[in-house]
């Protein structure tokens, strides 16, 4: 298949829509397309499937199509075309001394379209036009972020011309912030990275100031909470939000994605009423839990770390392996966080530490 | 009473020969690959297989007699000096033998022990404190375990063992009329040069890296190979790969968490990644080595996944060592002949504390000079004393 074959095969399946029922048959189909595609355009990718000995005539359902560790994105231009057809960039948080992991887009319609049916389906499922009050920077200030443009695509074609940005990379107000959500008057939908929102909740209790956020409006928070300002569990967070927003346990949503993928999860507790760590997986995308040392499916309900096939990333790599420990459950999976790393057990010294360049 | 309270009492007991018998008999005891502490480490180490506690002691501790204790007590105390009461000691990592000696220390100059011990190993203080108190309670009783922080504050002397974020944070916690040590990131690199045999190289090498699994400051990061005649690092490899597999049933690595195998993988993966680099390595996650193929930055190794770089000349090495000046510990060397001592120059000059022969990396001596600090020397103030009239 071509890759406008590809990526239209894909369009027309997200067309569908995310709670379209699971065709196995289709994703294999489309995943073993996609590998024999990407094994042909993807250099370095084909050299890291030659060195596990395996390609395309050895393949038979999408579980064999070999993985690539994240970690691969920081080491390799993991894309199917040349650099002069890339239209967008985005990088792994981290600092400038970091070695960053990179997705190359030569086109933002598969991602969009993803985006916005999940985000949709899992955030604004009323399907009318609502307020957003975004935690997180424009993209104009963090052009190389995914999770800017996520927001920035969702307020433009899901939101009121109401809706506004209210961090940039440099400065965040929560006063003004807590301020203006003190005094709305329609629901809203207020998204954000998982860390504005502790900055957010922290002004609220250091101020005592109790919000109570207007009847059918939600939460959707994203991204990590390690290692950064404080650590609390996703529990915690969204216990806070409940307290100090005003809002119910089953209007806040935790969206999981990576940098890597060009699709996201959501937890359904906005359709289903009911408050959930289960993220739900669209049918465009396939994920495996695997046990960390044999890479081998471990029983649904077991943990072990996640694999992703989205067939969104139809111009880098469909199978991305992640450091994320999970676990099946029968309408999705829960990611239960990372265990410690080597480096945390060990006195050795931080890796990017050393390399000491990007 | 608090803790602190109660360690300055107990203080006042701690006479050197005290001290020193009590160490000569907890010490026997964690020799002794049958005795109850032994047993005890084997069974609840939180991070490595028995067999790697088992060499770990038996490597670690084979010279700290009590000939050495009083050797290092002769080499560093003075006539007159004044030893802080009580030390506090903020441990990090999982060796335990570097847990004891970190408790140790402070006892041979007459200090009262604040032991907080690490995440990752919270039993090996806790046992190493349990044979002090079966070879004399009082000198036990003079070690503490705890997590309290004040007692940085309070301590007469602090030593961190950890990130150098958590150093420099500590650091700014102690009042600085008090003694503070801080040991912060480290890491090591072995150097091979082309006058040992590579089968000899690759056995000793295999145990630098397979005790404590690559984990450790003293653990191998990189394996430095001098590729003359062209090729032999690539048989080098060879041969460190068929030890490693060998070690991987003999000294069996430690229980991996999750994200320490997705690391493996990750690492491998990238290597797989770079034009040239060659990957050898388990099934599993057990073992890996990858023989880069230019000298050019990479990753260090863990979890005894460990690169292999070709240099050409001791200048090549050098400036790889340059890179890492700042964090350098030990230089595990062999097969350099007279160039040994042009060896220790360049890296000394780099930063690295210890030059130690291949397959000794893990098992420094007791009166190691710790990043270059004596032992002893650093816990104390010498007071001097000169001549008068009168």
């Amino acid at each position: 298949m071509s890759r406008n074959a590809l990526d239209r095969a894909v369009l027309e399946w997200i067309s569908e829509g995310a709670l379209a029922p699971p065709d196995r048959e289709r994703f294999d189909r489309l995943a073993l397309a996609l590998f024999a595609y990407q094994y042909e355009h993807n250099l370095p990718y084909r050299r890291f499937c030659t060195a596990l000995a395996l390609d395309p005539g050895q393949v038979n359902s999408f579980r064999e199509i070999p993985a690539v560790p994240t970690g691969a994105f920081k080491e390799a231009r993991l894309a199917t075309f040349s650099p002069d057809q890339e239209l967008r960039t985005f990088r792994t948080s981290g600092s400038t001394t970091e070695r960053r992991g990179a997705l190359h887009l030569d086109t933002l319609e598969l991602y969009e379209a993803s985006l916005l049916s999940t985000f949709g389906t899992y955030v604004c499922p009323e399907g009318k036009p609502i307020r957003f009050v975004v935690l997180a920077p424009t993209q104009r200030s963090a052009p190389e972020s995914s999770l800017s443009y996520m927001f920035g695509c969702a307020v433009e074609r899901l939101g009121l011309p109401s809706s506004r940005f209210y961090l940039t990379e440099a400065d965040s107000n929560p006063g003004e912030l807590a301020l203006d959500l003190d005094t709305l008057d329609e629901p809203i939908a207020l998204v954000g990275t998982a860390f504005a929102f502790v900055h957010l909740l922290d002004f609220l209790r250091e101020h005592a100031q109790r919000l109570f956020l207007p009847p059918g409006s939600r939460v959707m928070e994203t991204g990590g909470l390690k290692g950064r300002v404080r650590e609390l569990s996703r529990e915690d967070l969204h216990e806070s939000i409940a307290e100090w927003l005003g809002l119910p346990a089953e209007r806040i949503v935790n969206q999981y994605g990576m940098c890597e993928l060009g699709s996201q999860f959501y937890e359904p507790s906005l359709r289903t009423g009911r408050p959930t760590r289960t993220k739900q997986v669209p049918p465009w995308v396939r994920t495996r839990v695997v046990d960390p040392e044999s890479l081998e499916d471990v029983a649904t309900g077991e943990t072990g770390i996640l694999i992703h096939y989205d067939l969104t990333n139809t111009g880098s790599v469909l199978a991305v392996q992640t450091s994320d420990v999970g676990r099946l459950s029968p309408d999705g999976f829960e990611v239960l966080g990372r265990a410690p790393g080597a480096e945390a057990r060990g006195c050795s010294i931080a890796t990017d530490l050393l390399l000491g360049a990007p | 009473m608090s803790d602190l309270e109660s360690l300055r009492k107990r203080q006042a007991e701690l006479t050197p020969d005290r001290v020193l018998s009590c160490l000569d008999r907890a010490l026997s005891a964690w020799r002794d690959p049958g005795s109850k502490v032994r047993e005890q480490l084997r069974a609840k180490h939180p991070v490595f297989s028995p067999e790697v506690v088992d060499l770990g002691c038996d490597l670690g501790l084979r010279q700290w007699t009590r000939a050495s204790l009083d050797a290092l007590r002769a080499r560093e105390i003075p006539a007159l000096y004044r030893a802080p009461t009580v030390t506090a000691v903020w441990l990090a990592g999982c060796v335990p033998t570097a847990s004891f000696a970190a408790i140790v220390y402070p006892l041979l100059v007459g200090s009262a022990v604040y032991v907080k011990p690490s995440a990752a190993d919270p039993v090996s203080p806790g046992l190493f404190r349990e044979s002090l108190l079966d070879a004399d309670p009082a000198v036990g009783e003079a070690v503490a375990l705890g997590t309290d922080a004040e007692v940085l504050r309070e301590a007469d002397a602090v030593v961190v063992h950890g990130s150098d974020e958590t150093v420099s944070e500590l650091r700014a916690r102690v009042p600085v009329d008090r003694i503070f040590i801080g040991y912060g990131h480290k890491v090591s690199i072995s150097a091979i040069g082309q006058g040992i045999g590579i089968e000899t190289a690759a056995r000793d090498l295999g145990r630098d890296i397979t005790l404590y699994d690559g984990r450790g400051c003293l653990s191998p990061a990189w394996v430095l190979v001098e590729n003359t005649p062209s090729g032999r690092s690539l048989e080098f490899a060879r041969a460190l790969g068929k030890e490693l597999a060998r070690l991987a049933s003999a000294l069996p690595p430690g229980r991996l968490h999750a994200e320490e195998h997705a690391w493996v993988h990750d690492r491998r993966a990238r290597a797989t990644l770079r034009e040239g680099t060659t990957l050898l390595s388990s099934d599993g996650t057990a073992w890996s080595v990858i023989l880069e193929a230019v000298r050019a930055p990479c990753e260090p190794g863990m979890l005894r996944t460990v690169p292999v770089v070709p240099v050409a000349t001791l200048d090549d090495l050098g400036e790889w060592c340059s890179r890492h000046a700042p964090h350098l510990s030990s230089v595990g060397h062999a097969g350099w002949g007279t160039r040994t001592a042009q060896l220790g120059e360049i890296v000394a000059l780099c930063g690295a504390s210890r030059l130690c022969g291949l397959g000794n990396m893990q098992v420094p001596p007791i009166d190691w000079n710790h990043d270059g600090l004596g032992p002893l020397s650093a816990l104390i103030r010498r007071v001097d004393v000169e001549t008068a009239q009168g």
